[in-house]
């Protein structure tokens, strides 16, 4: 999609919505997103049946007319299963990601901001977190924690601090060397007023592209926890745990094993290519 | 070079350090008594014997005098023993850690193979319907969980074409655990690869070999390919670490009997000395490749070798 040189380019749609929508990967990024959190806030309308009533049909039933995506060996309904399923799955995201932000930016801007001895400290200790890799950091919170949705989550999303505490202290150092950023500090502005007006609304948008990556990071790493039976716990139908159930029926039911795997990987594929889409669409030199 | 190894090797005997007093800690954080914790699944424990385990275990000391003494143990080879068994710890994880480590050179080899030529084929046909078709099939590659990918390998290869076995410790065993694990690490190489191959297509100097009419081959094998792999070879550093992190997913899968799948089983078990030493363990391997490949980039780029 070529714009032709001639066009007034002020006559164009502004703003990054528009160009994020008319990037392919953008685009098809957000209908997945959109459709998921659709079918997470209207589970309860459109699942046919209740996603662990056992018996809903008859064991291992295949996809059929009244069971679309089949049943599994208590005889519950899949569809309805993933449906809800898709709940825990963005609820997961949507924490753990919450966790890794909301704290590796604070350490991240603080040790920008500050300098010296802390961003020292700050930043060698999230060097030695992050040579430890997430995987160890979540396994050990579990193994600390015990086995859980909850406590899974709360891993996952610790595990990412370094990676979005560094992430974040590289886009704010860049802002801090900025003229505009040493002007404001000339004319004497306070440290509250650089951090949330200067800071703040400058590293966003990287820290955005980083989050919206992140999710299926979180969304894989806790699937994995899930699968490993260390996350959620029966009988929720949480997709990860449902792969784990499958792979004793696999030569039996291998609808089981095939549904819930393609569920996760178009979910974590529609916030890969969202984020593909976003990183695009906000950074000014991708946007020529 | 000395001065950029030697803050590389300081810099992991730092993390190991903090490792062994996380480590120490990692105990203390659990919610309850551990020692009760520990023994809850296996009857008949007498209140003195849960006693013993935990003068045994230190635990009836203040925090920094058991680390002193898990360090001293530690520097005498000396893990502890298991809960279950009994058995010394580092006997069990020496054990399974050839395994492990066999299992993730071997995804490493995979992915680099497969994921490499795929990169660089992408950046030379820059814009291509090849390249958008292969980064299709790489950003699909990411987003595929790698524990479904196994289930997918073990139901075609293992159950209804019936090639390969399904579990164990052979040769054979380690075809479809590898596959696995190397496949969904191809399609990061292949992406890596890619816009590294790029930035230097774009550098001024590969621009002035062309331009002054060397032939695309030429400048492809001498400028592009070797300074666009350097960053792919610190990308094996870390992504040897995310290998040892995926192998203990893919190891439960097939059954295979490494360090990921004990430190799986000791979590259920409440087994706190072999996960301490899996930590352990797991942070050393990871920080001695880090430096290895650290050294091996330092050999490689020219700027580090002779400053």
């Amino acid at each position: 999609m070529s714009v032709a040189p001639d066009i007034d380019v002020s006559k164009a749609p502004p703003g990054f919505l528009w160009r994020l929508v008319r990037s392919p990967s953008g685009a098809i990024g957000l209908v997945i997103v959109l459709l998921l959190i659709f079918c997470a806030l209207f589970a309860d309308v459109l699942a046919p049946f209740d996603p662990n009533k056992m018996g809903s049909g008859g064991r291992f039933m295949p996809p059929s007319g009244d069971f679309p995506l089949g049943t599994d060996e208590f005889g519950r309904d899949m569809l309805s299963r993933i449906l809800f399923g898709s709940r825990i799955t963005l609820l997961v995201g949507a924490v753990a990601v919450g966790i890794s932000l909301t704290i590796g930016m604070t350490v991240g801007m603080i040790a920008a901001f500050r300098r010296g001895w802390v961003e020292a400290l700050l930043m060698r200790s999230t060097d030695v977190l992050f040579s430890f890799t997430e995987t160890l950091i979540a396994l050990s919170f579990v193994a600390v924690l015990g086995p859980s949705l909850q406590n899974a989550i709360i891993a996952v999303g610790v595990a990412g601090i370094p990676f979005y505490a560094r992430t974040c202290y590289s886009a704010a150092l860049v802002e801090t060397s900025k003229p505009y950023f040493e002007a404001s500090i000339a004319a004497g502005a306070q440290p509250t007023r650089l951090v949330l007006v200067h800071l703040l609304p400058n590293v966003m948008p990287t820290m955005i592209v980083v989050a919206t990556l992140g999710v299926s990071t979180a969304i894989l790493a806790a699937a994995g926890l899930s699968f490993l039976g260390l996350g959620a716990q029966p009988p929720t139908s949480e997709w990860g745990y449902m792969l784990a159930g499958s792979r004793d029926y696999i030569n039996r039911a291998p609808w089981l094993m095939t549904i819930p795997g393609i569920a996760i990987a178009i979910t974590v594929l529609g916030f890969n290519l969202l984020g593909d889409g976003l990183r695009s669409s906000l950074d000014p030199v991708e946007r020529k | 070079m000395w001065r950029f190894l030697s803050t590389r090797i300081l810099m992991g005997v730092l993390t190991i350090w903090i490792t062994t007093i996380l480590v120490t800690l990692l105990i203390h954080a659990v919610p309850g008594d551990p020692v009760q914790i520990m023994y809850a699944q296996s009857q008949g424990t007498t209140p003195e014997q849960i006693e013993e385990v935990r003068r045994s275990l230190g635990l009836d000391r203040p925090i920094p005098v058991q680390y002193a003494m898990f360090m001293e143990r530690l520097v005498q080879g000396d893990l502890g023993n298991t809960i279950r068994g009994g058995q010394p710890v580092l006997d069990v994880i020496m054990q399974r850690l050839p395994n492990t480590l066999v299992l993730a050179c071997a995804a490493m080899f995979i992915a680099v193979l497969i994921g490499v030529p795929i990169g660089f084929l992408a950046a030379y046909r820059k814009g291509s319907l090849t390249d958008i078709t292969l980064m299709i099939i790489a950003i699909a590659g990411i987003s595929m969980p790698h524990f479904w990918l196994g289930l997918v390998l073990l139901f075609f290869f293992a159950v209804e074409l019936g090639w390969l076995p399904v579990s164990g410790n052979g040769w054979l065993n380690l075809v479809l655990p590898a596959l696995t694990l190397g496949l969904s690490n191809a399609a990061i190489f292949a992406r890596l690869t890619r816009s590294s191959m790029i930035d230097v297509m774009n550098q001024d100097y590969v621009q002035t070999a062309l331009a002054k009419g060397l032939p695309r081959a030429l400048v492809l094998r001498r400028h592009v390919l070797r300074a666009g792999l350097l960053p792919v070879v610190t990308m094996m550093g870390l992504q040897f670490a995310f290998m040892m992190g995926g192998a203990i997913v893919v190891e439960n899968i097939f059954s295979w009997n490494g360090v990921g799948r004990m430190a799986v089983e000791a979590i259920f078990q409440r087994d706190y000395p072999i996960i301490q030493g899996f930590i352990l363990t797991f942070s050393v391997v990871v920080v001695l490749v880090a430096i290895t490949i650290d050294a091996l980039y330092a050999v490689l780029d020219p700027r580090i070798r002779r400053s």
